[in-house]
């Protein structure tokens, strides 16, 4: 006697099921799915959705994992580069062993659409307002894309003669190779740009033009100023301005004169004008004010410096200079350094005693930049050397918005693109108040303790490889190297992919009370670790209110933290459910 | 991340009445789908008769016959030749039973069932105490655990069943829990295809008896595995030992943490314990590298 389904359950000596009884009655709390931000989303400067795209890699969804990143950046192989990466200073993944390398596989992905020509999809419809955009660095060219996908016309002025900003005029061509950084731009102009090059605004009177014969202007042109030191003379022939000989190696020119190269400053300017120097056979030192560890540049920086033998002298100042018969004398001081509240803020007591001398052919100094204000003055206020402006990025007049450099003191590629992101949602809200909705996670990021980690073996994270050292000063190639096609899988598969669901299941098989219904089931599992013939996933969820016992145990089970308990008041029968 | 595997093809019903939370029941849920529906189970009185049954509801597909505690084994074998005089030889006859009804009061009829290798999947529930009826300890009950019958901590160790059962040459033992669905669905999926006496002990952390909170029964299902307290292991024929997670990382201690019922312990009394499961832990590793290697 074989009972093959419910209404024969036993049907000698029992006449029903359990399921007459609603033991859902018990309960006290109840179980709830939601979409809760991870900690690298919230650090992300472009509000990316880390953990959905990496869940995409991880089951090769190659092309749609590309489609979620450039919602927030048309940048991915640029980012997965140069980007300071603040999200891998976040991941809860530290927490078990090593960070998630977000930014690797960002490159990973990015690189893949260019070398398949990825295309976007094309542009739904086209609208009738046109935006200027004043500056073609990541900032303007950030807020172009945005503008322009959601079918604005966008009209882009750049004074020099190629776009790309810092990240053509500064950072060189062994941190962002230039096919690379051709091609991501290459891919925005294709939307339907209209493009203006060599048009440098000049004043006020220009942009006031600008902002007739537009409806909405962006204002992005960088901070282009060179800060200067007060106890060096720049008129001098072996004082070389950083940005100056950055800008003229990126046209392959040399600008340096002698042998001894001395770069003072601790960021990324002061490091790749060094660097740079290093390429060209130079003997290169840095001075910096910080001592080492505290150094303004990323950290990586410093460590591939240190490789191509730049010598640092940190925690010192140069006080005078004297010129020799061979070459400049700078008599330099060490210094005690504190960092202030403020990025950038910092107070130094000079060591009585701690003189001494270095010799130099030519001096760069890389101390840093600021915003030409001055060029606005009667039109955009100032603050604190900044363009002014409110939340929603526009400066003190009506329709003229501003961002990147020139607008915060946040100075990095993914800043300026994550500010251009939220200018186009604002710009695009003032020019059509009805259709745009700025989006904001406010929930709380998920913690570690939301991730159950004995899902996650150990797995230590996988390193990009680097061009070998010999090789690395023979030219300008790329020194970091794209994980290979195996790393990026494994990689993608250490993410805990906190506060997003990835259907895997676990909750449905952990509940003693068969109290949770998948919603529906995908017969194909793009999951590595899947049997061919195992059963069908899950894409979505509900609980069933008449059984659920509100245990918990599906959500201690949950190894993404993407279901909380709530107090279940007992009135309502609705289904809670995750779809 | 791995996946769970098995297929729930609602062989287990809602509405039973286990604990919130309750890992028995979660483990009922994992052997019932994968001993499928030619099969008959019967169980002795324990949590889970109390689980599956509750007249005149049944919280299972497949027919189920309510034993006497002493027999579950017994009555287990007579459904199977029972099945056989009718020619239905491929029916899984499946007999559920606690501890107290395996280690004690069973252990009659199941060693005799052994000795004959009667064709029957015997699971056990091991929740280290007779827990249906208030919390009493069984010979199953580690040292030091505290139950109602041993206010100040049982001063005899937990019986070493598996070693017992292994004595009876029967073609399969097997330990598992909550803490691991995919390795409890294999052990029973590889126990159906073999013929003649397979025990499977699950391990049952009990929310109420061990005093583990509602949500916590499956972690500390790990813990005990992970520190070596319950070592996940199969025996072939009763010579050759497998052990399935080879790593013991982790002190007991974070185990004892999670249950009430070892509150109590004083520094040497965990030390004892500590060094009881290494000794068990080293003892199973010696039989493990005398064995033949074979694997069903
Ligand atoms: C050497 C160096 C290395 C760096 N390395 C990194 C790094 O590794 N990672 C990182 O995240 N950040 C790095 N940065 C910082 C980063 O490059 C900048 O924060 C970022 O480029 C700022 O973007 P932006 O669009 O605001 O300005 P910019 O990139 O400066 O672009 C401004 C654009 O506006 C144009 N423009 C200016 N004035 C006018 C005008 N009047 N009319 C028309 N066009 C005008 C300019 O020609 C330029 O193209 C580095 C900076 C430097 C200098
Ligand atoms: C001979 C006999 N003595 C006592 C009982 C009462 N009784 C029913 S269940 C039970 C406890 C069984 O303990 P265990 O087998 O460990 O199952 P658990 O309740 O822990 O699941 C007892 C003592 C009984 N049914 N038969
Ligand atoms: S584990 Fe993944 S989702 Fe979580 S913080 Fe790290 S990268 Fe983001
Ligand atoms: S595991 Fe099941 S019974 Fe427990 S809270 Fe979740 S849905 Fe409810
Ligand atoms: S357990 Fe898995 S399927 Fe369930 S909510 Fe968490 S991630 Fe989603
Ligand atoms: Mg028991």
């Amino acid at each position: 006697m074989v009972a093959t389904d419910k209404q024969q359950a036993s049907p000698l000596w029992t006449t029903t099921t359990s399921e007459v009884r609603l033991t859902g009655t018990w309960r006290e709390a109840k179980p709830d799915y939601h979409v809760a931000p991870s900690p690298c989303h919230g650090a992300c400067p472009v509000q990316g959705d880390i953990a959905s795209w990496i869940q995409q890699v991880s089951r090769s969804e190659y092309y749609g994992a590309w489609l979620t990143l450039m919602e927030n950046n048309p940048f991915p192989a640029i980012a997965g580069r140069i980007c300071h990466h603040p999200c891998e200073t976040a991941c809860n993944r530290q927490q078990l062993d090593e960070t998630v390398g977000i930014c690797s596989l960002e490159r990973f992905v990015g690189d893949m659409a260019l070398t398949q020509s990825w295309a976007l999809p094309a542009i739904k419809q086209d609208d009738d307002c046109s935006v200027a955009i004043v500056g073609g660095g990541p900032a303007g060219l950030s807020c172009a894309y945005q503008l322009r996908r959601r079918g604005f016309k966008v009209a882009l002025y750049e004074a020099r003669d190629q776009l790309g900003g810092l990240m053509r005029y500064g950072i060189p061509s062994y941190r962002l190779d230039r096919a690379i950084l051709d091609a991501e731009i290459e891919r925005i102009i294709d939307l339907g740009i209209d493009l203006h090059l060599e048009v440098e605004l000049q004043d006020q009177a220009a942009l006031k033009r600008l902002h007739k014969e537009y409806d909405a202007v962006y204002l992005a042109t960088g901070a282009s100023q060179s800060k200067n030191l007060p106890m060096l003379d720049y008129q001098q022939p072996w004082v070389l301005d950083s940005a100056a000989f950055l800008a003229a190696m990126s046209h392959g020119q040399n600008m340096l004169l002698g042998e001894r190269i001395l770069v003072i400053g601790g960021g990324s300017a002061a490091i790749d004008t060094a660097r740079s120097a290093r390429r060209l056979g130079k003997a290169v030192t840095i001075l910096a004010l910080e001592p080492e560890h505290l150094l303004p540049a990323q950290t990586i920086e410093v460590t591939e410096a240190l490789e191509e033998g730049v010598e640092f002298v940190c925690g010192a100042m140069m006080q005078s200079t004297q010129v020799k018969d061979k070459g400049v004398q700078l008599h330099c001081v060490k210094v005690d350094f504190s960092a202030g509240a403020e990025r950038g803020e910092f107070a130094i007591d000079v060591l009585t005693g701690s003189e001494f001398n270095l010799v130099a052919d030519t001096v760069i100094p890389a101390i840093g930049q600021q915003v030409d204000m001055d060029r606005w003055a009667g039109l955009l206020a100032a603050d604190q050397g900044l363009a002014q402006t409110d939340q929603g990025w526009q400066t003190s007049c009506r329709g003229i918005f501003a961002g990147g450099d020139m607008a915060s003191m946040d100075r990095f590629v993914t800043h300026a693109v994550g500010m251009g992101k939220q200018a186009a949602q604002a710009i695009s809200h003032y020019l059509r108040p009805h259709t745009e909705v700025a989006q904001v996670k406010t929930e709380k990021p998920v913690g570690f303790e939301a991730i159950n980690s004995y899902y996650y073996p150990i797995s230590k994270r996988q390193k990009q490889k680097q061009t070998e050292l010999e090789t690395r000063l023979d030219g300008f190639s790329e020194v970091q190297q794209a994980l290979s096609d195996h790393g990026a899988m494994i990689e993608a598969g250490r993410c805990f992919s906190c506060g997003t669901c990835t259907y895997c299941d676990n909750c449905f098989y952990h509940c003693p009370d068969m109290a949770i219904t998948k919603l529906a089931t995908s017969e194909i599992d793009g999951s590595p670790n899947r049997a061919q013939s195992g059963p069908s996933r899950g894409i979505g969820y509900s609980i069933k209110s008449d059984y659920c016992k509100g245990c918990g145990l599906c959500v201690a089970e949950c190894p993404t933290g993407s279901i909380i308990m709530r107090e279940d008041t007992g009135c309502s029968t609705k289904q809670e459910s995750c779809s | 991340m791995e996946l769970i595997d098995y297929q729930d093809d609602g062989h287990f019903f809602s509405g039973h009445v286990a604990c919130a939370g309750c890992v028995e029941a979660l483990a009922l849920r994992v052997i019932l789908n994968t001993v499928g529906s030619d099969a008959m189970a019967v169980v002795a009185p324990s949590c889970s008769a109390v689980i599956c049954g509750g007249y005149p509801a049944s919280a299972l597909k497949i027919p189920v016959f309510h034993t006497t505690l002493e027999s579950a084994a017994a009555s287990a074998s007579g459904v199977k030749r029972g099945l056989v005089a009718q020619g239905k030889t491929e029916t899984t006859v499946v007999a559920l039973a606690g501890d107290g009804g395996t280690y004690d009061i069973g252990l009659q009829a199941l060693s005799s069932a052994a000795e004959r290798n009667e064709d029957i999947l015997y699971i056990c529930f091991d929740n280290e105490g007779y827990m249906n009826t208030g919390g009493q300890k069984s010979s199953s009950t580690p040292k030091s655990a505290v139950t109602g019958s041993t206010p100040a901590g049982k001063e005899t160790s937990k019986k070493n069943m598996v070693e017992i059962l292994a004595a009876h040459r029967i073609p399969y033992i097997a330990t598992t829990s909550p803490g691991d669905l995919n390795d409890m669905a294999a052990k029973v999926e590889k126990a159906k295809a073999i013929r003649g006496t397979k025990v499977i002990i699950v391990l049952i952390p009990c929310l109420a008896g061990w005093g583990v909170v509602d949500d916590g029964a499956v972690k500390t299902a790990r813990l005990a595995v992970d520190s070596g307290v319950f070592p996940l292991l199969e025996v072939f024929g009763g010579h050759d030992y497998v052990l399935n997670k080879t790593t013991k990382n982790q002190p007991i201690n974070d185990y004892l943490k999670q249950q009430k019922r070892y509150r109590h312990m004083s520094v040497e009394q965990i030390a004892s314990l500590q060094a009881e499961v290494d000794e068990q832990w080293q003892r199973i590793q010696k039989r493990v590298e005398v064995s033949s290697g074979f694997e069903a």
